[in-house]
């Protein structure tokens, strides 16, 4: 079994129908997809490593599974800069989850203006399905996003990209330099490719995806299974 | 079997020497006499044979009581009779090796009663192990000008003209709105086919089968929903480049899974994937009937645009602008014309006019020769990949026409020319119907539509690049 499949099979194993941010990264990752250099950690001991690895400024979050939304539940601290700031914030999360055997994930803090957002969806009828479009907290108020059937090429991609009302947004805009697209439509290739090649794989989030220069970067990630039946 | 053969049969079905109609009737409050009257009135040349076991003769032609009693074989068997006598009747064409058959019967699965999805899987078994392709249940029919063969409840479809277009439908209502939009327009058709519940010949049969369909050049789709729309894309992937397809798709409002744990999930409206799979497939997605038509019309007549760049000649300024507006919102470009073509139209135009792309051709009313020497030097122009001539009538204009005529019919499109040459009843239309005949335009009603057209042509010549 290969890393893929294993992070699959445990979180199907535990009866869970997500994975964890962090699960999801390390399976963004394995298919060649940018993620935020992170450390998950359980205990304070750990913390302190990983913010010297991590380096400031940096963002703590609370990081286990079911857990969507963590920005709104207050589980999100962003632009820590030192130490002090960055144990309050340790404290005070660490408190909400508690008991919940999740952990705390320390993130190096993605910077960029412009955020994206990239998708997969098992569509009841057309199967895997990928998404492109403007990502955080513009997500649900525009829904300026693209659809394609998966396995999708890159003249596919090429058109989600420029498919969006925002597409402008993705060239050089105030001073910041275009978008790499061919590192988004790499991404977007790939992320149709998860879903064609895990089934249980129901939903794939990241969102925000964050233009850091002209790199594309996922900053959270959700993975939603659907145990088969 | 029974893909291959049933595709073959198609061929009967559609181009049949010998149609029954199963439940045929001299009573006009029954579909059977309807069904009657398509094919006498409509001019099919083969042979009709009503079934009805209970008459001697219908609309003067002998009846006999079942498929069986003919002594000659049959390719076509249209259905009227109730939906419980279905089964039967399917047997009987069996045995009688009925290559094909119209269902018009309704009463199957389109009824909250689940007796119908029953009845449907029952009569479905029976034909597919015969490979008997079936339109149909549920369906007002399909015609096929190029045989005058009209097999539907709805005799005025013979009405329509004998063209390269062919309609493939899941809407009754749908397909009788565009066959009326097209009399109008006497635009021409191959075939309108209603595909009602799809009991084997669905979307993707009829794509592949009107791909290799020598009388159909264009496909237009109108649809609601699929079972299967893979099966769908597959086959428009398959025929990628011969020809080509477009469709309407209702049925929009249908939202994504609100309930669903990812942003993704919950935005994913049917609709938008249907549009990205169609794209990826080379299907060309519209918006409306009139979309449907006027697109299917240009592509027929005009060749793809090889730029975006398109010139704006009008007669008058407002029709210019509302043109342009839609070009430039969806796509397009104005071009900016190459200095030589900029020479011409400044010799020709006083500087009054807006002389610059759009042109306002309106202080060359009277002059037939400045009309035709501007839009000469504009189709030549390397600048422009496409022109939009627009003209409305004008008592003081009447001879506009007469001045480009020539011109478009020796030109006969080597950039696509779509106009709105627009008159009260009975003014140019004449001119205008031969300048469409002889391939040297495309005429829509309005500005904007005919701005639409060439943009829909444009996104198609898009798609198809690899």
């Amino acid at each position: 079994m290969g890393e893929k499949e294993k992070i699959i099979e445990q979180a199907l194993s535990e009866g869970r129908n997500t994975l964890s941010e962090y699960e999801s990264k390390r399976l963004l990752h394995a298919y060649d997809i940018p993620v935020t250099n992170e450390v998950l950690v359980r205990g304070y001991d750990d913390f302190k490593g990983a913010i010297q690895k991590v380096g400031f400024p940096l963002v703590i979050k609370a990081c286990a599974p079911d857990l969507a939304h963590k920005t709104e539940q207050g589980l999100v601290r962003v632009d820590i800069r030192n130490e002090e700031e960055a144990q309050q914030a340790y404290e005070e999360i660490m408190l909400k989850v508690q008991g919940s055997g999740g952990g705390i994930l320390v993130q190096e803090m993605v910077k960029g203006h412009r955020e994206l957002m990239v998708g997969m969806t098992r569509d009841a009828q057309f199967g895997p399905c990928v998404m492109f479009g403007l990502g955080g907290i513009f997500t649900e108020i525009l829904k300026d996003v693209v659809f394609r059937v998966a396995p999708i090429e890159r003249k596919d991609a090429l058109e989600m990209t420029r498919e969006i009302k925002a597409h402008k947004i993705l060239g050089e805009v105030r001073g910041m330099p275009p978008a790499d697209i061919d590192e988004l439509v790499r991404i977007l290739i790939n992320v149709g490719q998860m879903g064609l090649d895990h089934e249980p794989i129901k939903e794939v989030d990241i969102n925000p995806l964050i233009l850091s220069g002209s790199k594309p970067i996922a900053a959270d990630a959700l993975v939603v299974l659907a145990p088969p039946t | 079997m029974p893909e291959a053969k049933l595709l073959e049969n198609l061929k009967y079905l559609f181009n049949p020497r010998t149609v029954a109609v199963i439940g045929a009737s001299d009573n006009p409050n029954k579909l059977g006499a309807h069904v009657m009257k398509s094919l006498t009135q409509g001019g099919f040349e083969g042979r009709i044979l009503p079934v009805n076991p209970s008459a001697k003769t219908i609309m003067g032609i002998e009846a006999m009581g079942s498929v069986l009693d003919s002594s000659i074989p049959i390719d076509l068997a249209v259905v009227v009779v109730p939906a419980q006598f279905v089964p039967a009747v399917f047997e009987q064409c069996v045995s009688k090796n009925v290559r094909g058959i119209v269902l018009i019967t309704a009463g199957f699965k389109e009824i909250d009663d689940p007796q119908g999805a029953k009845l449907q899987e029952k009569v479905r078994r029976l034909a597919t192990k015969a490979a008997i392709p079936v339109i149909g249940p549920n369906t007002f029919g399909m015609i096929n000008l190029n045989r005058n063969l009209n097999a539907s409840f709805t005799p005025q479809f013979s009405l329509l003209q004998k063209g390269k277009l062919t309609l493939v439908s899941q809407s009754g209502g749908m397909s009788h709105l565009l066959a009326f939009m097209a009399m109008k327009q006497e635009v021409g058709f191959s075939k309108v086919v209603g595909l009602g519940n799809r009991l084997n010949v669905d979307f993707p049969d009829m794509v592949s089968y009107l791909m290799e369909d020598p009388d159909t050049e264009v496909i237009m789709l109108y649809l609601e929903g699929l079972d299967q729309p893979r099966r769908l894309l597959e086959a428009a992937s398959r025929g990628r480049g011969k020809k080509p397809i477009i469709a309407y798709k209702t049925g929009r409002a249908e939202s994504g899974d609100r309930a669903s744990l990812s942003h993704t999930g919950s935005l994913a409206g049917n609709h938008d994937i249907y549009r990205g799979g169609f794209r990826q497939a080379g299907i060309l997605c519209l918006d409306s009937s009139e979309a449907l038509l006027d697109t299917a019309r240009a592509m027929l007549m005009c060749p793809p645009p090889k730029g975006r760049k398109v010139a704006i000649l009008s007669g008058q300024a407002g029709p210019a602008m509302a043109a342009g507006d839609f070009c430039e919102a969806n796509g397009l470009e104005i071009a900016a014309f190459d200095s030589g073509t900029q020479k011409v139209i400044n010799e020709l135009l006083p500087p009054l006019a807006l002389r610059t792309n759009p042109v306002d051709l309106g202080p060359a009313w009277y002059d037939a020769r400045a009309i035709a020497g501007i839009v000469g030097a504009v189709m030549e122009d390397k600048n422009v990949d496409a022109i939009l001539l627009l003209m409305m009538f004008a008592s003081a204009n009447r001879g506009a026409i007469a001045s480009v005529s020539d011109l478009a019919l020796r030109w006969k499109q080597q950039k696509p020319l779509i106009t709105c040459l627009a008159a009260p009843q009975g003014i140019w239309e004449k001119q205008v119907k031969e300048l469409e005949q002889s391939g040297a335009l495309t005429n829509l009603p309005t500005p904007e539509r005919a701005a639409q057209a060439l943009v829909n042509l444009w996104e198609y010549r898009k798609i198809m690049e690899k």
